[in-house]
């Protein structure tokens, strides 16, 4: 597979104004996204998921670490801003309807990236109708303002304006979470359509980890700026490893009284400040496997095959506790369709 | 969990209607013939969909509908008391004591000037009549049960110091100083992250189990409801539509519409597909006889168009207001 993206030790730190401390949002990060593949990023709110993204769209200069896009590095100099880049990586975001300019109709917002790009009009306009078809808009809504369109349909719109540069990577910032359940299924089964027809990349952030699950190839687990636990979707979700991707997991509440996953690793008190982070593993104040080692050292990542990495001094020992090695979200669809597919 | 069908009822709301007019148009009918019973002791899950009404009941609930809006008919019972005869002073006496809300976004609700333990102490103060001292000691006792961290410290804190999860206990701690017996949550974990929101669930759980309270949880999260309500109730278009015991409901969902919502949840094209009709969203809400779910369900028939189905008693439990429920 070839790899579209490659981030290597990103570190992002914030000044903060009249202090000489800093937020450390993101805290040497590393990972690839191949071709046609979809990596989501999780974590709690604050772990530094948007700022990963942010600083490959070049909004932010990072404080350190290596961004490539095929194997070519994006800095200052080559960034999505430069002529050969332009377009290839793009953004959607999470509040459609703040990220539409409410003056501007349908059809000019979707086109805008090409005017940028310096297409003519009337290819433009072709090009328009024809990805409006694509990610099912009616060619009226083309005429409208974003106000007389429902969430579910900015959202496309949002989609639309991605996609309409043949981009190679798409950075989907919670582009589902603003949106009533019903929205949210359709625009999912959208993204997945799309990246099947297009063979686009995809960094999806979401804390929605039932989509997550759903949609990824693979996942990495964010916690206050650092990836804690990285591998491939079913690996994570049957067999995580690290306390933290327990905790998180454990925590998702699926609709049905019967499937409760009671886990022994539960985890307690409050997340440290991003100001002031502990000297060994962030998540030691938390964490029930904690010793000694953890509280004097950042455990280095530990390889357990098939590209499955987890910080954590403790790992083993926690394979041990965690003995339900059950993906639960694929239990609750099994039950799902035996319970749906009745009666009708 | 199983429920308390002996207990008494604390609430019960009886064909309750409230619309918000607009400007040169049809008011926007919030609430449509509401009838919901809460017994003590017991968590009921409101679930529906943006705009589907939950806030506005939450607010009639409270007596706080404010204009335009108004309740154009039916009447609420707390207690026995029909709460529409009370005088001001008398609600905002139940509204301190007897029942609380709690919302989302903790940081709007806390003044930012004043110590979040001052803020504690002086609802317990002005509700309770307790002295300055007394007040602060159950703020402090308070901050613990809610188990902020380090609470000693965390009472001289402002709410710009404290994470979200913590301002959310904080407004919690509020909201239950009084020992309200009736406890109105909306929307209010939803800003939360989903290990910190276990907590906070858990916690409310328990207050309400020690304290023998009430709640009423409102959220769009219909996942929630399976693990932390003893019933659930789903509101379309401001009507309920399904109202059943927990597990009645999620063993033998029978309204096409809660059918759908779960199918939603289900990240199955192929259910989904089965249960969600793909409609023009100009056209929806137009249907104002018939049943307001005709024009998305899959199971509409003339009859849906033309007649509004009542709610109908199924089994023990459970009742459905639909002319062609799922049957299994
Ligand atoms: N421009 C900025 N200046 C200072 N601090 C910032 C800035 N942007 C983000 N941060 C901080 O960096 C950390 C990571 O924030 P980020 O928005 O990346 O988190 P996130 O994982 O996307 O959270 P959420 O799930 O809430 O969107 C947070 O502590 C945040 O307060
Ligand atoms: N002050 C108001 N003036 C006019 N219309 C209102 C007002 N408040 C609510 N409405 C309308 O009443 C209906 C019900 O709104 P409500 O806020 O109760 O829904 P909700 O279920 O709480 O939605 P959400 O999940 O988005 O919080 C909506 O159509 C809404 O637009
Ligand atoms: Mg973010
Ligand atoms: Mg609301």
């Amino acid at each position: 597979m070839s790899v579209v993206l490659s981030v290597q030790n990103l570190v992002q730190h914030f000044p903060i104004a009249g202090s000489r401390s800093v937020v450390q949002a993101v805290n040497n990060v590393s990972f690839t996204v191949a071709r046609g593949e979809t990596l989501s990023l999780v974590g709690e709110s604050g772990s530094g998921k948007t700022t990963v993204g942010r600083c490959i769209l070049g909004l932010i200069d990072p404080t350190g670490g290596d961004i490539s896009f095929h194997g070519e590095k994006i800095g200052k100099k080559h960034n999505v801003r430069s002529r050969g880049l332009r377009g290839k990586i793009q953004l959607v975001f999470q509040e459609p309807a703040e990220s539409l300019d409410p003056r501007i109709r349908i059809g000019v917002t979707i086109g805008e990236p090409l005017r940028s790009l310096g297409e003519k009009r009337e290819d433009r306009n072709k090009r328009v109708r024809e990805i409006a078809r694509r990610v099912g808009l009616s060619e009226d809504a083309l005429y409208q303002y974003p106000a007389e369109l429902s969430a579910g349909q900015q959202q496309r719109v949002g989609i639309a304006r991605a996609i309409i540069t043949d981009p190679e990577l798409i950075v989907l910032d919670e582009p589902t979470s603003a949106l009533d359940p019903t929205a949210r299924a359709e625009i999912i089964d959208l993204l997945i359509r799309l990246q099947k027809e297009l063979n686009t990349a995809y960094l999806f952030i979401s804390h929605d980890l039932s989509t997550v699950r759903y949609l990824s190839h693979r996942v990495a687990v964010m916690y206050l700026g650092m990836i804690v636990e990285q591998g491939s979707a079913q690996d994570i979700f049957s067999r995580p490893r690290h306390p933290y991707s327990i905790g998180l997991l454990s925590s998702v509440l699926l609709p049905n009284p019967n499937l409760e996953r009671r886990s022994e690793v539960s985890l307690q008190g409050e997340i440290p400040s991003p100001i002031d982070l502990p000297e060994g593993c962030y998540l030691a104040s938390r964490c029930p496997f904690v010793e000694a080692e953890c509280n004097a050292r950042m455990p280095d990542a530990d390889d357990i095959g098939g590209g499955h990495l987890v910080h954590c001094f403790k790992h083993r020992n926690v394979i041990d506790e965690e003995k339900a090695t059950l993906d639960y979200f694929e239990r609750f669809q099994e039950e799902a369709e035996k319970l749906l597919i009745s009666g009708h | 969990m199983a429920e308390n069908s002996a207990a008494g009822t604390i609430l019960n709301i009886e064909g309750l209607n409230v619309s918000y007019p607009v400007y040169e148009t049809d008011p926007v009918r919030a609430l449509r013939g509401i009838d919901l019973k809460v017994r003590e002791g017991e968590i009921i899950g409101l679930v529906g969909e943006s705009g589907s009404g939950k806030t506005t009941l939450a607010r009639s609930i409270m007596q706080l509908i404010s204009r335009p809006g108004r309740v154009d008919s039916g009447r609420i019972e707390y207690d026995g008391r029909d709460l529409a005869t009370l005088g001001e002073e008398e609600l905002r006496a139940l509204r301190g004591n007897d029942i609380a809300m709690v919302i989302p976004n903790p940081r709007t609700e806390l003044n930012p000037l004043v110590t979040v333990g001052m803020q504690i102490a002086n609802v317990a103060r002005y509700h309770l009549s307790l002295p300055r001292k007394e007040a602060k000691k159950m703020a402090m006792a308070m901050l613990e049960a809610v188990q902020i961290p380090d609470p000693t410290r965390r009472f001289k804190a402002y709410p710009h110091e404290l994470s979200g999860g913590m301002a959310q206990r904080v407004v919690m701690a509020i909201a239950l100083i009084c020992s309200p017996r009736f406890i109105i949550s909306d929307d209010a974990t939803s800003g939360l992250d989903v290990t910190v929101q276990t907590q906070v669930l858990e916690l409310l759980q328990d207050l309400v189990q020690q304290q023998g309270a009430s709640m009423l949880f409102i959220t769009r999260d219909i996942g929630i409801t399976a693990h932390y309500c003893h019933q659930v109730a789903i509101i379309y278009a401001g009507e309920i539509v399904e109202l059943a015991s927990t597990q009645n409901f999620f063993d033998n969902p029978q309204h096409p519409y809660s059918v759908m919502l779960l199918s939603a949840f289900s990240h199955n094209p192929k259910l989904r597909g089965l249960w969600t009709k793909v409609v023009d969203a100009a056209l929806e809400g137009a249907a104002e006889s018939g049943c307001y779910f005709a024009a998305r369900c899959v199971r509409a028939s003339d009859k849906c168009r033309a007649e509004h189905p009542d709610m109908r008693e199924m089994t023990d439990a459970h009742s459905v207001r639909c002319h062609h429920p799922v049957e299994r």
